[in-house]
């Protein structure tokens, strides 16, 4: 014990030694003339410490030693190789935190700097700019993306169940925190975005998490992540929350879809509703317009025609006046004239007769069109209607013979 | 050789000495100094310190935020008696290693294990009193408060704060779950029938409107034909009038006739006529009797 102390304390009391004899005028002298200075060491070395030193042990070695090893150079250059060690890059994005002693001295920006050497200075870089993302409810592999049931179905504030899958996006605001406030501070983030979503999620309905307000789960839910997060200081800043997917759970996802079909359908039956009140409606306006222009003509063609008889009528009346009886019995004589030519006639005369006359006049209707025909197209009617007549007549001769004819007289 | 040979010794005991008589606390740690199994230092700050060699040892304890994640759900009764799963974590810290280090001999797991304790029984009185509706929506952050309240109470005990508790996942159990799948697909059906059968009555609607706009339009069109229809004949029957009021006598004679003329006019038409009538009279011979 007494030795190791001995020795401790010869170790400690020979750098203030060695710093006395080489002060700063030798330093300079290093680095002006490092090879001059060498070789001063090279031979005078031993002397000088001998000179300078005041304890005897190494007094002896050193003069006795004749191999003149170059200790002091060796030293220098081991001692810069170990300051060497303390340089380190940071790079852009990073943060470099330095511990003295592993008591936090300060942070380095991006860039070279240098630190006292270990043990006496450590340094960690994080990476406090990047964008870390952690998955919940799914995992991308490869590929592709498998499910995490266990993360992704949810309850919902109406006791529904529900598949969510939503992605955390975030990267450090202060890296210190990072390093000092929390063990394994990457998981703290999984932990607390799956609490805050579920509590976001259950205070919510499901149609409200699936359909519309999907966003504004989002947002909910990372300010909840933030919240618990500063609680813990992790240091994180949550950048954003995305939701990938939320849909029923698959044991009710056809059912689901059905009903999304059925609003679908809805949609599809309101438009053939449309469709058809689209189809009558303009029809019916035309209808309606058709209707009206028709009004219209109608009204003013009896107007016209009204004008045009009572016009007539008055000329006529005026000639009548002059003459009216030559003029009446011209009208009357026109007229049944006219009228006779084109009718069917019969002409009976009963006063020589009281025999009953039996007229077949249905039969005789039911073969009028026929000759009416016939009558119409040629001179040859006469002929035909004088059949005509004579059926009637031969039907009819039995019961009243010779006591009727016909006769048929031909417009022109 | 030998002065190098010597410094180097040294130098290399010096060093061992150094680093036997020194130890260096993490700013993330905790530190215990026991001599000969006596706790004499309790460092709590960052830093390097002496020591005795040999006879001082010094041990470690994690001065940050530490998570205790509950792997395997628990099982929780709720009000109304139904079981929920519940998945929990911790979010602890030690504030006191001397007491940590004595209550659970500086072991994490062991500390884990009693903070689990402390915090299931609290949920498990908790639940208790809630139904799962509550447990899942509305008092979530009540009972976490409640939790963190009572656990940290306790732990304290042992040198351990709880910052955290939180409920990471409250489930059902799967043959709950089931019966869940099962009304929300009823659910479901019931909203698509009435989707469906809204989506007829909206058809209906629509059509019954667009027949109604279509009456309405034609009889109004209607009315409106009529009218002027009316006017029309207003007009003629005032045009009429006021020619045929000259001689009503002729007109009556005039108009018979048209009306003759206009009803007897074809071969459908059967006339029996007696030739007595004024018509033939020269038919009968050339002097008018």
């Amino acid at each position: 014990m007494e030795i190791m102390q001995n020795l401790v304390g010869k170790i400690f009391s020979k750098k203030p030694l060695r710093a006395s004899n080489e002060g700063p005028p030798d330093l300079d002298d290093l680095f002006k003339d490092l090879r001059n200075k060498i070789d001063n060491l090279f031979r005078t070395g031993p002397k000088r410490l001998n000179g300078g030193g005041n304890f005897n042990q190494n007094q002896g070695t050193s003069n006795n030693g004749s191999d003149r090893i170059p200790v002091l150079p060796i030293i220098i250059i081991v001692l810069l190789i170990w300051l060497a060690t303390g340089f380190y890059i940071v790079d852009q994005g990073s943060r470099g935190i330095e511990l003295r002693f592993g008591k936090y001295l300060q942070t380095t920006q991006p860039g070279p700097s240098w630190h006292l050497p270990y043990p006496i200075e450590t340094v960690e870089v994080v990476n406090q700019e990047e964008v870390r993302t952690i998955e919940v409810g799914y995992r991308t592999a490869g590929g592709g993306t498998t499910q995490e049931l266990r993360e992704s179905l949810m309850l919902t504030g109406d006791e529904n169940i529900i598949d969510l899958q939503f992605a955390v996006q975030y990267n450090l605001k202060s890296s210190e925190d990072y390093l000092f406030k929390n063990r394994s501070t990457d998981s703290a983030v999984r932990g607390a975005a799956e609490s805050a979503m579920r509590e976001i999620v259950g205070k919510s309905k499901m149609d409200f998490v699936l359909y519309e307000g999907r966003e504004e789960i989002a947002l909910k839910t990372k300010e909840l992540v933030q919240f618990i997060l500063d609680l813990y200081q992790t240091g994180i800043n949550i950048t954003s929350i995305t939701m990938q997917n939320a849909q029923p759970p698959e044991q009710v996802q056809a059912a689901f879809d059905d009903a999304v079909k059925a609003k679908q359908d809805l949609e599809r039956q309101k438009n053939e509703g449309l469709a058809y009140a689209n189809d009558i409606v303009p029809k019916a306006t035309g209808s309606a317009s058709r209707l009206l222009a028709e009004a219209n003509a109608y009204k003013i063609s009896v107007e016209n025609e009204s004008k045009g008889r009572a016009s007539r009528f008055s000329q006529i009346l005026d000639e009548y006046l002059l003459a009216p009886v030559v003029t009446r019995n011209r009208l009357f004589l026109e007229a049944q004239e006219q009228i006779l030519s084109s009718v069917s006639k019969i002409i009976v005369d009963q006063k020589g007769s009281n025999s009953l006359l039996y007229l077949p006049l249905d039969k005789m209707i039911n073969k009028q069109p026929r000759s009416l025909n016939k009558d119409q197209s040629s001179r040859g009617s006469v002929n035909s209607d004088k059949s005509a007549a004579d059926r009637i007549n031969s039907t009819t001769t039995e019961r009243s013979r010779g006591t009727f004819r016909t006769r048929e007289r031909d417009a022109r | 050789m030998k002065i190098l040979a010597r410094s180097l010794v040294l130098f290399i005991v010096g060093v061992i000495l150094l680093s036997l008589s020194t130890y260096t606390v993490d700013q993330r740690e905790y530190a215990l100094v026991f001599r000969l199994g006596e706790v004499i230092h309790v460092k709590k700050d960052p830093g390097i310190f002496f020591k005795l060699p040999m006879i001082d040892n010094v041990r470690f304890f994690e001065k940050r935020i530490l998570t205790y994640d509950s792997t395997i759900p628990d099982r929780f009764i709720t009000s109304e008696k139904k079981n929920v799963l519940v998945d929990s974590y911790i979010k602890w810290r030690i504030i006191d290693p001397m007491k940590y280090y004595v209550s659970v001999a500086g072991d994490e797991r062991k500390a884990e294990r009693r903070l689990s304790q402390f915090v299931n029984d609290g949920l498990r009185a908790e639940f208790g009193k809630r139904t799962i509706q509550e447990v899942v929506s509305g008092q979530r952050s009540e009972i976490i408060g409640i939790l963190q309240q009572r656990a940290d109470r306790d732990s304290r005990q042992i040198g351990i704060e709880i910052l955290d508790v939180r409920l990471r996942r409250v489930d059902l159990p799967k043959e709950v779950s089931e019966s869940v799948y099962q009304r929300m697909e009823a659910e479901r059906k019931s909203v698509a029938n009435e989707l469906r059968s809204k989506g007829f009555a909206e058809s209906e609607k629509i059509r019954a409107e667009a027949e109604r706009d279509r009456d309405i339009i034609i009889t109004n069109a209607y009315k409106e034909a009529q009218i002027i229809k009316g006017a029309g004949d207003a007009i003629a029957s005032r045009t009429y009038a006021k020619a045929y009021s000259k001689n009503k006598e002729f007109y009556d004679f005039y108009r018979s006739l048209e009306a003759y003329k206009a009803s007897l006019n074809g071969k459908d038409d059967i006339l029996v006529l007696d030739p007595s009538s004024d018509f033939f009279k020269y038919l009968r011979g050339p002097n008018k009797k």
